[in-house]
């Protein structure tokens, strides 16, 4: 039986296999973070799963995106997801969209959605998916990777996004230098967030930024807050 | 005392975390000074968890984070 080690789980059984099999999770971004994400939920037999990215797969992918191999150079990430995650579990609804997302889109794109998964490579649309996510309410899974280090973190109406801790401000140098393996740890983490979150089991990451460090081994948690100047949450009150 | 938590390439070359005497820095920009790093190197500052746009004061027991760009994914 193809979910027989995880219907063995107390915090999954039978009862959640049926919740993850009811639900509709949208992945932002296929690549580093999007390979170990899809991968996972596809095997957890997630119902519906909405794959967002508009680029091609490049040779420079290669080292961290397993979900693209050299046979797919110049394809369509999504196409090439799709064939990969389509074969690893065929009962999971896929839903593969060549699209940008951005702040005219975002909210259209993942709405319906009971939980989203950033995965893409900057941050200028890691507030644009934040943004969306908490007018619509829905939560926000965000990890982010340089070389050896990265972070992962829940993002929700009522806990602080990145922009609460000013990351919207930041200009960052591209491109960012990423160990593969970097981001199958963080995408790891985030597939595992996005689980506990529709299940509604365990703590999720709100208000805890979860940092890794594959140099010294080690991870380590940052408490944030909300912050009362965050554009985003202000944005919210003010609709409320 | 105050602690400065370094997070992900702000380790190279200071480790983990670094104790500092708060009679010596009167804010965060003489912290960041210290430690030769620019503000706009930073993404994330926060002085215990909360997230603080320019210098603030601080003061014995404060924790600093600092944590530079993270968004490759």
């Amino acid at each position: 039986m193809k979910y027989e080690r995880q219907l063995l789980m107390p915090q999954i059984g039978q009862e959640g296999q049926k919740k993850l099999e009811q639900s509709t999770v949208t992945v932002i971004g296929s690549g580093g973070l999007g390979s170990p994400v899809l991968t996972y939920l596809t095997c957890a037999g997630i119902g519906t799963i909405r794959i967002f990215d508009c680029d091609v797969v490049s040779e420079s992918n290669l080292n961290r995106q397993f979900l693209h191999n050299t046979k797919d150079v110049d394809k369509l990430k999504i196409r090439s997801a799709e064939e990969k995650l389509s074969v690893l579990n065929p009962d999971v609804n896929l839903i593969a969209i060549n699209k940008r997302l951005d702040k005219d889109n975002a909210e259209d794109c993942i709405k319906g959605s009971d939980v989203v998964v950033d995965c893409v490579d900057n941050i200028a649309t890691r507030i644009t998916v934040a943004r969306a996510c908490i007018k619509l309410n829905i939560p926000l899974v965000e990890g982010g990777v340089s070389g050896f280090y990265g972070y992962v973190i829940d993002i929700g109406r009522n806990y602080p996004c990145l922009s609460c801790m000013g990351y919207d401000k930041v200009i960052q140098k591209t491109p960012v230098p990423i160990l593969g393996v970097t981001a199958g740890v963080i995408g790891c983490m985030q597939a595992n967030e996005c689980i506990k979150l529709l299940l509604g089991i365990g703590d999720p990451l709100y208000g805890r930024m979860l940092t890794y460090d594959g140099l010294s081994a080690s991870w380590e948690e940052i408490h944030v807050e909300k912050s009362e100047s965050c554009p985003i949450h202000k944005y919210k009150i003010k609709k409320q | 005392m105050i602690e400065v938590r370094f997070f992900a390439t702000f380790r190279e070359g200071r480790g983990k975390s670094s104790l500092l005497e708060e009679k010596d820095y009167e804010n965060t920009g003489k912290i960041l000074e210290h430690f030769h790093i620019l503000r706009e190197e930073v993404a994330i500052l926060l002085l215990n968890g909360v997230y603080i746009a320019s210098d603030a004061p601080v003061k014995d027991g404060d924790v600093v984070a600092l944590f530079p760009p993270v968004g490759g994914g």
